[in-house]
């Protein structure tokens, strides 16, 4: 009882950092309808800056935290102006931003190498890790609950931040048919640019809690696609499915790594999403877009 | 002709043939994939297998192995490709990452992460040259016959295909299977060539690059996907001195290929007379004509 109850809070916990970078992917989907494959990127630019503001510029966690969101936020702002931008004004066929996205996220992922090295570099031991007493009923690490905390956190600002302002507004606005929210006076560009802010944030917050479970090597990206497994599962564009589909791999990924074995949990995983498909081709909660001949 | 020479040019060879297997797939009938390193896997353990534990001919081990991959492309083809875009591409990279991870945990038969070394190196200059000139026939002949205006029809517009009668889910289940062939036999003479095959050599990074190159050459042209291939290959190569860049600088050609040309080199044009007539007529009066492409 104790062990499965150790590997649910583990899962979770997994699972809400995965719903951190799923969410914004997710987000960036419902507006632009392309799979963003430099995510990943966002996410090692902001386990890189923490590294940096922590170790060279001597922050304490909550300045470097602050300085590597808003860094990664920037980055993908950075991105989108000089890579997505100019096809997407030239077409609209969503494929080339894709491939162009795949493009970024070896240019970013190689970036790291160039300037930073291969190896693999440890965090300073900012977030503490030491075993904690779960109501006497289970023993889970400390880190654990905070990342679960952070990722509740930060989600629920995201749920705010898109129903209770302006700007939250015309994001969903454009969710449902970005030109006519342009028609309607939404100003496109800067809309585009808040939403990649917003995911490269998003990413920023789950690179920082990733490179202190694992270390921090710029291949770290290549996680994300577990998260985009996860928004897929939960149905693309949708957010409340990034999160539930975040928190099902997860936890399925942990109970195998508990009670199967560690080495079959990517095959789990990716078992999953292939039956999930099968069975709903749009995911949990995908629009099920009737096509129009 | 110089060992290395030769090497480069039988390397041309095999990603050639595995860029037209992709090509027949994503160019042509418009699935876009980003797992085609499975069946180059299948491919190439196959033929290492059959070769090596069990006394087989090259020739028929290379065969054998194209086929394996043909059967399993269409056996996934059958439930998968009811899916459509990004879905069908997320859930791709889980059934590549799937079969690398079966291959990388069947210890007794493939040898586990370890690889397989000591392969016969049969793959020479007249092996590839022979394989890749039977192959490149049938696909310019398959493009221009009867199933490769279905396979196009597929791609322009699925609906309408239908309603002309054609049988699209089977078409792009065929589609698959075809491409899996090419990369199955790409795959067995990679085996050959480099003696030595591990798991990791079919990652994602593998996948995307097949994808890449073909896009990168024109989606919807085969001599576009070879030049592309050709491009690419010798970039590579090119570039192998700085190795710390290479990535980098591939990265960044695939994004500035997508920014300024994005319907990559040969857009969807052949090497032919009617691409000389094209051009021919455009060098005369280029004010009035506006072919881009």
């Amino acid at each position: 009882m104790g062990t499965l109850l150790q590997q649910v809070i583990n899962g979770l916990s997994l699972g809400s950092v995965y719903a951190l970078i799923a969410v914004g992917y997710s987000l960036v989907y419902s507006i632009l309808l392309f799979s963003n494959f430099a995510h990943g990127g966002f996410l090692v630019v902001g386990g890189y800056l923490c590294y940096f503001a922590l170790n060279t510029l001597g922050m304490n966690i909550w300045l470097a935290g602050a300085f590597s969101l808003v860094g990664a936020g920037f980055a993908a702002i950075a991105t989108e102006r000089l890579a997505y931008k100019p096809i997407r004004e030239r077409t609209s066929v969503t494929l080339y931003l894709l491939i162009a996205s795949m493009g970024m996220s070896i240019v970013i992922e190689n970036i790291f190498v160039v300037i930073a090295g291969g190896r693999f570099r440890a965090l300073p031991p900012v977030i503490p890790t030491n075993p904690v007493n779960v109501f006497g009923l289970a023993t889970t690490s400390a880190f654990d609950i905070i990342s679960l905390v952070t990722a509740v956190v930060f989600l629920g600002g995201l749920q705010i931040f898109l129903t209770k302002t302006k700007w939250g507004l015309a994001i969903r606005a454009a969710a449902y048919n970005l030109r006519i929210a342009g028609l309607m006076g939404v100003n496109v560009a800067r809309l585009i640019s808040l939403v990649f802010f917003v995911s490269g944030l998003l990413a920023a917050v789950g690179g920082i809690f990733l490179s202190v479970r694992y270390t921090l090597y710029p291949q770290l990206g290549m996680i994300t696609i577990k998260a985009f497994v996860a928004a897929v599962i939960g149905g693309l564009g949708s957010l409340p499915g990034a999160v539930v589909g975040s928190l099902i791999l997860g936890l399925s990924e942990m109970l195998t790594a508990g009670f199967l074995s560690s080495q079959l949990r990517d095959l789990v995983v990716f078992s999953l999403l292939v039956v999930t498909l099968v069975i709903r081709p749009t995911g949990l909660f995908g629009k099920n877009v009737g096509e129009k001949v | 002709m110089s060992a290395y020479t030769e090497g480069i040019l039988i390397l041309l060879m095999i990603n050639g043939i595995a860029a037209m297997g992709v090509s027949l797939l994503t160019g042509f009938t418009g699935i876009f994939t980003l797992g085609h390193a499975a069946y180059l896997a299948i491919g190439s353990y196959t033929t290492a297998i059959l070769t090596l534990d069990y006394g087989f001919h090259w020739l028929p081990a290379i065969i054998f192995g194209g086929i394996l991959a043909m059967i399993l492309g269409y056996l996934i083809g059958i439930p998968t490709l009811k899916l459509f875009g990004d879905y069908y591409a997320i859930a791709s990279i889980g059934l590549a990452e799937s079969i690398r991870l079966i291959i990388e945990n069947w210890q007794s038969v493939t040898n586990g992460a370890r690889g397989i070394p000591g392969i016969d190196t049969f793959t020479t200059f007249p092996v590839a040259l022979g394989f890749f000139l039977v192959l490149a026939f049938f696909a310019f002949n398959l493009i221009n016959g009867r199933i490769g205006r279905a396979f196009m029809a597929c791609r322009d517009d699925h609906i309408a295909a239908s309603l002309l009668g054609f049988h699209t889910a089977r078409y792009r289940a065929f589609s698959l299977a075809l491409s899996a062939f090419y990369c199955g036999i790409a795959g067995g003479l990679y085996a050959g060539f480099i003696s030595f095959i591990q798991p990791i050599m079919f990652d994602m990074l593998k996948s995307t690059e097949m994808t890449a190159v073909v896009v990168f050459g024109g989606l919807g042209s085969m001599s576009g996907c070879l030049l592309g291939t050709t491009i690419i290959t010798l970039v590579t190569e090119l570039f192998r001195p700085i190795s710390q860049y290479r990535m980098l600088i591939y990265g960044l050609v695939l994004v500035l290929v997508m920014v300024i040309r994005p319907e990559g080199i040969m857009g969807q044009n052949e090497f032919d007379m009617k691409l000389f007539r094209k051009i021919a007529s455009y060098i005369r009066k280029p004010k009035t004509t506006s072919e881009r492409g």
